[in-house]
């Protein structure tokens, strides 16, 4: 089976230009943890995800752990701050720029292999040669789909 | 002046001055490239002191200064237990929420901390413990963490010059020339104040006119609960007990001859036993090797292969040679001689590492002791040597270890402070201070 036949065909992306907060809104009613960011001409720029907007609000200092225990910080305040700015910025500012891509007529073991390979990503985005977005497929697709295959078997028995 | 001493037979039939030199000159340059651990060139030069035949083995051991070794050990083994306590947050905090977030009132009070703390902690131990704090604290603040980050710097040198222990250099001169920590106090303490407030003058003029926090950032700060850096109030206590009692122990210390070393390390042997008191053999094992990982083995074994290093020079004459060119060059003028010292002092220990320079020129100063009627009168050389190469630190970003650390966790908080903007602050204000320094000697001991 080839990815065009089992991805989730024409999801929901966002500009470059949009705010990351407004984005971020519409991805949790619609239940999202992320969306391709693509340029006026439908070629993909990178991926929005929840970690990509965590990652600009969680200070470097935290993440390089040169403070770890910091139980006396406001931590709540201190975040909800970051929160405020970095959601008034632009998606382009924020986006992973490195993400897995996969072509149209990939198989569905070069897939799920792509996806547990370096760096184990939860998703792969299916672009045509052009940079054009077609779909996207995640681990969880895939599982489904077997689960969905099997369970299909079994009731044909 | 002493003579050369090298009695036995060097590698090769070499010229023992040239070669020992020349061993050293390869330590300074290594280490400056910073491609080596630094206590591996210092022990391979000392190494080939030995075995290149300037020196036998003996000679080479009785060069090491033990006092010097175990007073730095002795203090890393109590900072190493102490700052497990999270007694610098604490303070820092307080510190800042006493003048309310205010900016520029943010800025003195964590240089103020840093200031003391490294008069009687290693200055590098003082800023990985603050400068992380401040990089929060600036945060919540909203305001730029490079004239923060500056001021510490500045203020982890400024206060590690007023002490015995409050930076490598003076450890060494205290050592070497028989001053006690009281001699510190005495001769060094009055003007770091001076050159302190003259420095944060300068700083505000830099920068402190523009400093602006908004009220909700002020309060963020107000919000900081400065009693939950407490991890452990049982071991602050056992701490703050230990380190009263070796402070103590180093202003009385040279009434009763004992030196520092032997005050440190008793009081580290003393709070690596309180720390772990009740507990299974198998837990004090455990928690003294975790404190043995903290204390700095690379800075130690810098310091014995140092020590070896410029012994090995010292035995073939060629300091003593420096010394008499040096007073040549001030044609014996004793205080063109202090005021040589003081500012070669500054400008070699902004551009290398002030330790090895220190070590080379404790020997020198040592044999000029004849020229100027005997050890007692080299008092202000001492003085002018620890002033030029701790105040010197501050000159640019590779002049001491502090600002080289500073700089690494700026870097990691995504705040790069590059080489020659700091330069750009620096190089001057450490100008003025060394102007102030100079004018202290003379008033004190010159005029």
């Amino acid at each position: 089976m080839i990815a065009s036949k089992f991805m989730v065909a024409q999801p929901q992306t966002c500009r470059l230009d949009e705010q990351a907060g407004e984005v971020f809104k519409r991805m949790r009613s619609l239940g999202l943890r992320l969306m391709p960011a693509i340029d006026a001409g439908g070629t993909v720029k990178g991926v929005l995800s929840t970690l990509s907007l965590l990652g600009h609000i969680v200070p470097d200092y935290i993440v390089s752990g040169d403070l770890d225990a910091i139980s006396y910080a406001p931590d709540f305040g201190l975040l909800r701050k970051h929160y405020d700015i970095v959601s008034n910025w632009m998606v382009a500012d924020i986006i992973d720029t490195q993400y897995l891509s996969v072509g149209p007529n990939e198989s569905l073991l070069s897939v799920a292999a792509a996806l547990i390979g370096s760096g184990r990503h939860e998703y792969a985005l299916v672009v045509e040669t052009d940079g054009g977005l077609l779909g996207i497929i995640s681990a969880g697709d895939i599982l489904g789909l077997l689960a969905q295959m099997a369970n299909d078997r079994q009731n044909d028995v | 002046m002493s003579e050369a001493v090298v009695r036995h037979s060097v590698i090769f039939g070499l010229d023992p001055l040239w070669l020992a030199v020349s061993i050293l000159l390869l330590v300074y340059a290594f280490v400056m490239f910073e491609k080596f651990n630094r206590a591996v060139l210092s022990l391979l030069g000392a190494g080939m002191m030995i075995l290149g035949g300037i020196l036998t083995q003996e000679q080479a051991i009785a060069g090491v200064d033990f006092n010097t070794i175990g007073l730095l050990t002795g203090m890393m083994v109590i900072v190493a237990i102490s700052q497990k306590t999270g007694m610098f947050q604490y303070v820092a905090i307080r510190a800042v929420k006493a003048v309310k977030g205010r900016p520029w009132g943010v800025l003195v009070m964590l240089a103020t901390v840093t200031a003391v703390f490294s008069a009687f902690l290693d200055n590098v131990t003082t800023v990985l413990l603050i400068a992380p704090v401040t990089l929060l604290i600036t945060d919540a603040l909203g305001v730029r963490p490079y004239p923060y980050l500056f001021s510490q710097i500045l203020a982890s040198n400024i206060g590690g010059t007023a002490t015995l222990i409050g930076d490598p250099p003076n450890i060494m001169i205290g050592s070497a020339a028989h001053l006690s920590f009281y001699d510190f106090m005495a001769n060094l303490m009055p003007i770091i104040p001076v050159v302190f407030l003259v420095s944060l003058l300068f700083i505000w003029l830099m920068f402190g006119r523009d400093m602006k926090a908004s009220v909700e950032s002020r309060q963020l700060i107000m919000a900081f609960n400065e009693n939950e850096a407490i991890k452990n109030v049982g071991l602050l206590k056992k701490c703050l007990f230990v380190l009263t009692l070796v402070i103590f122990g180093f202003t009385v210390s040279h009434s009763f001859h004992i030196e520092p070393a032997s005050i440190a390390m008793s009081g580290a042997a003393l709070l690596l036993l309180m720390q772990t008191w009740g507990e299974s053999l198998k837990d004090k094992d455990h928690a003294f090797e975790g404190i043995m990982t903290n204390v700095e083995w690379t800075t130690i074994f810098f310091f014995v292969g140092l020590f070896i290093v410029v012994t090995g020079v010292e035995h073939t004459g060629a300091i003593a040679w420096l010394a008499h060119q040096t007073l040549a060059m001030t044609d014996g003028n004793f205080n063109a001689t202090v005021g040589a010292i003081l500012w070669i002092s500054a400008l070699a220990s902004a551009l290398i590492d002030n330790i090895p320079f220190v070590a080379t020129m404790i020997p020198m100063i040592h044999d000029m002791g004849p020229s100027f009627g005997g050890a007692n009168a080299l008092q202000p050389l001492w003085w002018a040597l620890a002033l030029g190469a701790c105040l010197g630190g501050n000159g640019s970003l590779i002049g001491a270890s502090a600002n080289l650390i500073v700089a690494g966790l700026a870097q990691r908080a995504g705040h790069p402070i590059a080489f020659m903007t700091y330069l750009k602050h620096a190089f001057g204000l450490m100008l003025v201070t060394i102007v102030i320094a100079h004018l202290y000697i003379y008033l004190r001991y010159l005029f």
